[in-house]
């Protein structure tokens, strides 16, 4: 209560205070006599207002997170390293401009964002006409990196997360009907054809797939027609909230088969909001807080003291993408191009969400994500366990 | 002068029109002749203004018919109706608010523009919008004929109007508003003007103004259909006189006849008011009951 | 589960009832807000997600039992609803119609920002404390808030049916409703009904709120809009103001999607949410449930625009400003300047254009982002699929959204008020969700890639002078000739439709036939706008011109005066710099703006420039 009071205070402060301050323009960033001491500047342009607020404020939480510790490490060569966080809103009227500005400031060395293919891929021409990388850490849209050879992301590969999950459901499981939801955008809709295909390759059977939209809550209908497939397991490519919600109402609605969720749910998120209902959902996820390498622990440590919480998919994708690109310019330097061609070049940086980071120079994409298989268990996400397997071979099947 | 001609200029039969369980017009019949003035006077709520309604199209009947010039017309739009020389003003003097005096005046003569003519679907529209963006020679000389002759028509109103040509409408007073509907009217060029209490609101000098244009207009050979309030302006111009009630017709005649009727009398008095509001419950009842909150 | 094949069905039937009861919560309370105000109102989404905060709080901080929650969610969103209706409504009381439709749409915005700063854009859960049993039926189950839910429906209806019968405020709320001007002569304190209605109204909401929440086990600050939203629809279809409608009218639109769904899939969900909204509106104005032949519940004058001096700007001075726009970039460079300026011209291009039907016709549409996607969608695909050179797309795609735009409203001619707007809001929802579902030729939700830019022979247009003097140059040209078009009789004739469609009717204006001819020049324009932005955005798709585009749209139009040239250029030059001015506010600038719309509807509500 004492944290919402300060919060409503600052509210009204801050709004006060803005308003009085109109027309002020932000000050500029106090320009140092000595270079080697200057900041090194990362530009972000993602979501701090609108729909996708949420992921925007998670990303934060990844950065600062970063940042602290990159600059207690003595930052880049002694200099400083921050991050320009412009908001968009997601929206492509705003990424442009802000490509324009990011593209115009010299001090960015590179940039990172957008959250939507939308706002993401309008601005990619800037980018790349102005010779600035355009790190999209979380766009697996098939053409993200076809915008040019500026254009990069670490995001997951569909084409290397979906026979991931099919191995699980169907090998691992030995689910053969699968009936499947997944959330009508671009991502929802790409997985979903590469589950088909990569299930049948295994021998299993989509019997059903019902696309629904992003901000539908209400999914018992399209839980008839699911059941109506008479499915043995029900797979889910959905974000944590709406995945969540689907499970409710189809345990709500008698359907017992097991659920098989990519690895997009996993979030503490979606443990608080599916409840006693998501007991049992299977999912896959390249970073595990019980991962044991030290990078990851360290992480999960320095993020649940900073925040509280337990660390979730878009700020531990924000956090490792930081650092990488960190290790990126600590190695190439800040000039803008030779950041491109470390990215290509870059062997066997610590990741938290890969292990190691390679990327493959022609789809400017990272082969090979890990993938560990996880199972919602007394309310907590765990290693899920074949009887008479060693949890620790479950993980990178691939 | 304005004896009857051989065919009817407007012929009612029979009309009738019902708002849930009330009628507000029940089998009315009337004629119009050429040249002729008809007033219709009543009582408030006798269906006056539904009569003009369902005259100038705005509202369709539920029985009976209307012919114009000898043509049926009943149930045809009011833009179609206009189109046939039929102009009309309104109770509560309905002008364009935001709109100057001239271009008010303008509006009036739409259906003689040129432009305005083909009526053949997609073409004709496309047609219309190439000659307002084009503008050749003659769409630009028809404009500036019909503004001098709008501006002619508000002359008759004198100085009341004519320093106000270029004033948005809403800036002028209601009397000036139910002079700018009857310029308005007569731009149409209209073979029969439909006048529905144009002295409402109007002090004894400007109602004497009102009666000596409406007097001018008819000495010009124009048919008009007059609701009134104002029985001494019925008495002095009117050719026949209509007496509704309950929205049929009680009482027709000259207007010397129809004043000492006792049906009339009776009528008025059973009503008490004769022309004490505006208020005519024939168009309440036309107006929607805006909300139901629960039934 | 019943063996024959009725299982499905009745599956399909009980869910959509479920649903349809959810959406019942909220129309309840919209139509009794219409019902007295005439008013859309926008923030009741955002009522309803205050209440469910405010649940949350009792629920979770303060550990409250769940009698007490409801009443401390009911007094505080009573209260809200109270305070809006006070400070956001009364003083605009005599400001044109549309003004308070703006100021509910700036309210929802201030109240959905400020929930998202003070607890975060995270979703929280909203833990029921309701007992677990569920009772199956069909093949599906009902539980106990199921239960709650369809009762606090039909109880607060009762309750409201009660009150308005048989309290003597009931009657004052009532015969406000028939006619206020009448009611306040008799002495009707019409300030206090107002008042009254809005505290119900929002308690209504803000418990719909808390106990949705409760449902889903879901809140969040954006959960309000798409709620709003479907209560619109729902008290639309049952007919507006009329509370026992709504409630059907609710169940109906539950059970028309859960059909949906079973015939055609769950994407087509909303499109036939909106669809049936259309038919419903076009063939039953005054809902399904209103009694026959009844004249729209609209004044039959026209007030909906506000009588106005619009300021004029001198010739000299339009000229003068326009060269020195062209001449810009000789002197400023800045990238980031020229690209926040183009996208002001590309937007201004979408201002003109809803000028004209909103402005200048009266019709206020509230879908015209649709337009923008319309002809974003046709250059593209001409240009990649078709093999159209892209200077030769652009024009093609303005024809293409004047056609198919005036086509799909044309059914909603015949409508006025704020009817046009919901009708126009459902078309633009509607384009989009064609636009996700027709795959073969849109490519759905992958969307379009690799837009070929605009190119002069073979050199690609896309540097920051490009982009800000391509849009510059296409908007100068369109504002001139819509000037001229205002300058012609059509000008006038278009106004005059505004001011009184009756009257125009009766001097032989045909309206369909100048709606739409408003409405294809409004929608070339719109479409050149979009086919623009795709070819300088490379990437299209569903998302990318999204609703709140729409109402974006129109608070530029209100901003610069309505049906105002000048005007529709500065509101769209102010609304797309100001949120980059706002900038280093961060996350307060959406608020800001919320604050900044608010007071320029209470202390301008004809314009910067005016009405024209």
């Amino acid at each position: 209560m004492l944290d919402l009071f300060l919060r409503s205070t600052a509210l009204v402060a801050g709004t006060l205070s803005l308003l009085t301050a109109l027309g002020v323009v932000q000050p500029a960033f106090s320009q140092p006599a000595d270079p080697a001491k200057d900041p090194v500047v990362l530009g972000v342009s993602g979501p701090l207002t609108g729909q996708y607020a949420q992921y925007g404020a998670q990303w934060q939480r990844g950065f600062d997170l970063a940042l602290e510790q990159v600059n207690a490490g003595g930052g880049i060569q002694g200099r400083p390293l921050r991050v320009q966080f412009e908001d968009s809103q997601s929206d492509p009227k705003q990424t442009v401009a802000i490509a324009r500005k990011f593209v115009a400031d010299g001090r960015i060395v590179a940039e990172l964002g957008d959250f939507t293919s939308a706002a993401s891929m309008a601005a990619s021409p800037i980018y790349q006409n102005g010779g600035l990388v355009q790190f999209g850490f979380t766009n697996s849209h098939p053409d993200f990196t076809r915008g040019g050879d500026f254009v990069w992301s670490n995001a997951l590969n569909q084409a290397e997360e979906m026979p991931v999950l099919a191995d699980y459901a169907v090998t691992a499981l030995g689910l053969k009907r699968v009936a499947l939801l997944f959330i009508n955008n671009d991502w929802g809709r790409t997985s979903k054809d590469l589950f088909a295909k990569a299930a049948k390759e295994r021998g299993a059977e989509v019997v059903g797939a019902e696309g629904y939209l992003a901000d539908e809550k209400d999914f018992r209908s399209a839980l008839v027609r699911v059941r109506d497939t008479k499915p043995d397991g029900i797979v889910l490519v959905s974000y944590y909230a709406d995945g969540a919600q689907i499970t409710r109402q189809l345990r709500e609605a008698g359907l017992t088969q097991p659920v098989v969720a990519a690895g997009s749910v996993y979030s503490p998120k979606f443990l608080e909001l599916g409840g006693a209902a998501v007991e049992g959902v299977h999912t896959t996820t390249p970073f595990f807080p019980g991962d044991p390498r030290p990078e990851v622990q360290t992480f999960v440590k320095a993020y649940s003291a900073k925040y509280g919480l337990e660390p979730d998919a878009y700020s531990s994708r924000a956090y490792d993408a930081l650092l990488l690109l960190a290790t990126v310019i600590r190695q190439s330097g800040t000039d803008r191009t030779a950041v491109r061609d470390g990215l290509a070049t870059v062997k066997d940086a610590p990741s938290v969400v890969y292990g190691t980071v390679r990327f493959d120079p022609q789809t400017r994409r990272v082969d090979k994500p890990l993938s560990t298989r996880l199972v919602v268990k007394n309310g907590g996400f765990a290693l899920w366990e074949q009887a008479g397997r060693d949890p620790a071979t479950a993980k990178a099947a691939n | 002068m304005a004896t009857q001609s051989t065919t009817p200029l407007l012929e009612i039969a029979g009309l009738t029109r019902r708002f849930g369980g009330l009628t507000a017009v029940n089998g009315l019949s009337l004629t119009v002749g050429q040249g002729e003035l008809v007033s219709i006077i009543g009582p408030n709520g006798a269906g006056k203004t539904t009569l003009f309604n369902l005259i100038s199209g705005l509202d369709a009947p539920d029985a009976g018919f209307v012919t114009f010039e000898g043509r049926d017309v009943t149930g045809l739009s009011a833009e179609r109706l206009a189109a046939l020389g039929l102009a009309r003003s309104f109770q509560h003097g309905r002008v364009f608010g935001n709109l100057s005096v001239l271009d008010n005046v303008l509006v009036g003569a739409h259906t003689r523009l040129r432009a305005v003519k083909p009526q053949i679907p997609l073409v004709g529209p496309l047609v219309e919008l190439a000659l307002a963006l084009i503008r050749p020679p003659s769409v630009r000389a028809e404009e500036e004929r019909l503004r001098a002759e709008a501006t002619e028509i508000v002359r008759m109103f004198g100085e009341r109007l004519t320093p106000r040509l270029d004033k948005p409408a809403h800036s002028l007073s209601y009397a000036n508003r139910r002079r700018v509907e009857i310029a308005r009217a007569l731009a149409l060029h209209p073979r029969l003007l439909l006048l529905d209490e144009p002295t409402a609101g109007m002090n004894p000098t400007e109602t004497a103004e009102m009666l000596e244009i409406i007097r001018g207009l008819k000495a010009r050979g124009l048919t008009i259909l007059l609701i009134e309030h104002k029985l001494d302006l019925v008495m002095q111009l009117s050719d026949r006189v209509v007496v509704m009630d309950h929205g049929a017709r009680i009482a027709e005649g000259p207007p010397a006849a129809v004043a000492g009727d006792p049906a009339v009398i009776e009528a008025y008095l059973g009503h008490k008011a004769v022309g004490a509001a505006n208020q005519d419950t024939g168009q309440d009842a036309n107006a929607a009951v805006p909300v139901r909150i629960a039934h | 589960m019943l063996p024959t094949t009725l299982g499905p069905w009745l599956d399909y039937t009980i869910n959509g009832l479920v649903i349809g009861n959810i959406y019942a919560l909220l129309a309840v309370g919209l139509a009794l807000i219409f019902g007295v105000s005439h008013l859309i109102n926008f923030a009741h989404g955002s009522v309803y997600m205050v209440g469910a905060y405010i649940g949350w709080l009792c629920v979770t901080k303060l550990n409250l039992p769940l009698p007490v929650t409801f009443v401390t969610v009911a007094a505080g969103c009573g209260l809200l609803g109270a305070v809006i209706e006070r400070v956001g409504l009364r003083p605009l009381r005599n400001a044109p119609r549309i003004a308070p439709l703006l100021a509910t749409i700036g309210l929802s915005v201030v109240l959905d920002q400020s929930a998202q700063l003070l607890f975060s854009p995270d979703p929280r859960a909203l833990p029921t404390q309701l007992p677990t049993w569920r009772v199956a039926i069909g093949g599906g189950s009902i539980g106990a808030l199921d239960l709650l839910i369809a009762g606090v429906g039909i109880g607060s209806a009762a309750l409201l049916y009660g009150f308005l019968r048989f309290t003597k405020l009931g009657w004052a709320v009532r015969a406000t409703a028939l006619d206020r001007d009448a009611a306040q002569q008799c002495g009707v304190d019409v300030d206090k009904v107002n008042r009254t209605v809005f505290a119900i109204a929002s308690a209504l909401g803000g418990v719909s709120g808390l106990l949705v929440g409760m449902y889903y086990n879901t809140i969040d600050p954006n959960m309000g809009f798409q709620a709003g939203l479907k209560g619109i629809v729902a008290q639309l279809i049952g007919g507006v103001g009329n509370v026992p409608g709504a409630i059907a009218g609710s169940l109906l639109l539950g059970l028309i999607e859960s059909y949906g769904i079973a015939l055609f899939g769950t994407s087509y969900r909303n499109l036939f949410a909106f669809v049936a909204l259309i038919l419903i509106l076009v063939l039953r104005p005054n809902g399904l449930f209103a009694r026959a032949r009844r004249l729209p519940p609209e004044p039959l004058t026209g007030t909906f625009i506000a009588p106005s001096r619009p300021l004029v700007l001198p010739k000299g001075a339009v000229w003068a400003l326009a060269a020195a726009a062209l001449a810009l970039p000789l002197v400023v460079q800045q990238p980031y300047l020229l690209q926040t300026l183009g996208n002001a011209w590309l937007y201004a291009l979408l201002a003109l254009s809803l000028t004209l039907v909103a402005g200048t016709v009266g019709q206020v549409s509230l879908g015209h982002a649709g337009l923008l996607a319309i002809g974003a969608y046709a250059s593209s695909l001409l240009a990649l699929d078709a093999g159209v050179p892209v200077l030769l797309a652009v024009p093609l795609a303005g024809l293409v959204a004047a056609a198919l735009g005036t086509a799909l409203v044309y059914p909603a001619f015949r409508l006025r008020g704020h009817y046009v707007s919901i009708a126009t809001l459902a078309v633009g929802e509607i384009v989009t969700l064609v636009i996700l579902n027709w795959e073969s030729l849109t490519r759905g939700p992958i969307g379009v890639t690799g837009i070929p830019p605009l190119s002069v022979a073979g050199k690609p247009l896309v540097s920051g002078q490009w982009v800000y003097w391509v849009p510059l140059a296409v908007l100068l040209a369109f504002a001139a000739l819509q000037s001229r078009l205002l300058n012609s009789h059509l000008g006038r004739t278009l106004r005059a439709i505004r001011e009184d469609d009756v009257a125009a009717r009766s001097y032989g204006v045909d309206l369909n036939r100048y709606k739409g001819l408003a409405f294809a020049v409004a929608g070339f324009i719109a479409g050149v706008g979009g086919a623009l932005m795709a070819h300088f955005y490379s990437y299209i798709n569903h998302e990318t011109f999204p609703a709140p585009v729409s109402m974006l749209a129109l608070t530029m139009v209100i901003l610069g005066g309505l049906g105002n040239v000048a005007g529709a250029v500065l509101g769209a030059a102010v609304l797309v710099g100001l949120p980059e001015l706002f900038r280093a506010a961060a996350e307060y600038r959406m608020l800001i703006y919320g604050v900044v719309l608010l007071l320029l509807i209470r202390f301008r509500p004809q314009g910067l420039l005016g009405t024209v």
